[in-house]
């Protein structure tokens, strides 16, 4: 799908997503360096926040200045394999189009981890921390060609419609 | 692009009380420690239920809509559900430490009084801010799972006459 003033918008949101995605990767490491340095109140409320989202064992956890990073070594994966993902997404995708990857690549992206960990639930196996990292990596990278391109439609929808309400105003003022 | 805005609302609803419930659970939760299932899984059931009453063909923008109220509406129903579960959670989280204690991994040292303190009942303070924080990451993630879900649920455009300006090689993703 090819629109105009698309370049831009995706570029946009496109900066947006870096941005927010190195302010979550810097809190994932902020946390344990706060704790090492005693801080303890600012390290539990990074801890508190990814909480809702990882169960944070230590043991499946890589160390960062003596102490557990926020996240497990599977989620770190997907957040790494996310910024992977958007240094390769200009190369790949450009940005003068909105195009979601096929479902086809996202199940066959998403098949090593959902057999890790559902291997791992059933305790069929128990995957070492580098094994769960890798497949979480290789999802992450996939991620950014979803939320780019979601984000960036939604903001053209919105702009569209804002366009087609004043050019229906301005209708009706020349009619009046 | 549709002009008529979909009916969000219900579908996140639905779909977003579902997510909370099981993102709530004792147990059951720990499926948000595999790529937020729970939440992932949520608002792609609330485009899947929006693709049901819609008749234009939804576009990602609106499963990034509907995806982001579904992880709000989780996120609520979530926090309200941890206010009578929570001395239960701290008792599990207290068991699964210990287990993991017993493999000889170092625990925090203050882990018990975190633990203890938390037992009790939680400040406005606390629950606003965890709720806030809930609400925050349950929404990026929703909105994530909400654009998959476009991917695998809604319906397809049919194919356009050729395109008439050349693309990068995007089709490869």
């Amino acid at each position: 799908m090819s629109r105009p003033g698309i370049s831009r918008t995706v570029l946009a949101v496109y900066l947006l997503t870096v941005a927010g995605t190195v302010i979550w990767l810097a809190a994932i490491f902020l946390a344990p360096v706060l704790a090492g340095r005693g801080s303890a109140g600012a390290a539990r409320l990074i801890y508190a926040a990814f909480s809702p989202i990882c169960h944070q064992v230590p043991g499946r956890c890589f160390t960062f200045h003596g102490h557990p990073l926020a996240v497990c070594g599977r989620c770190l994966g997907i957040y790494l394999g996310f910024s992977a993902g958007l240094v390769l997404y200009p190369f790949v995708r450009g940005f003068s189009k909105l195009e979601l990857p096929s479902s086809r690549v996202f199940l066959l992206l998403t098949l090593p981890m959902a057999v890790d960990g559902a291997a791992g639930i059933l305790r069929i196996w128990a995957s070492p921390m580098r094994v769960r990292f890798v497949t979480g990596v290789v999802w992450g990278t996939i991620l950014p060609f979803f939320f780019v391109t979601g984000l960036a439609d939604l903001r053209l929808a919105k702009r569209k419609r804002a366009a087609a309400r004043t050019l229906e105003k301005i209708r009706v003022n020349n009619v009046e | 692009m549709n002009q008529q805005k979909p009916e969000y609302f219900r579908p996140a609803l639905i779909a977003g009380a579902i997510a909370g419930v099981l993102s709530g659970l004792p147990f059951v939760s720990a499926g948000n420690c595999l790529c937020c299932l729970w939440i992932v899984g949520g608002a792609a059931l609330a485009v899947n239920l929006l693709a049901k009453n819609t008749a234009g063909i939804l576009t990602s923008g609106d499963g990034a809509i509907v995806g982001a109220l579904t992880g709000i509406v989780a996120a609520v129903v979530d926090t309200l559900m941890s206010i009578p579960l929570r001395p239960f959670n701290m008792e599990l989280a207290r068991r699964v430490m210990g287990k993991v204690s017993e493999f000889g991994y170092d625990m925090p040292s203050n882990l018990d009084g975190f633990l203890d303190g938390g037992s009790g009942v939680m400040s406005p303070g606390w629950f606003l801010l965890g709720l806030f924080l809930s609400a925050a990451v349950f929404t990026v993630v929703g909105v994530l799972g909400g654009i998959i879900g476009v991917s695998l649920f809604a319906k397809k455009k049919p194919q356009a006459a050729p395109p008439s300006t050349t693309q990068g090689s995007g089709d490869a993703v």
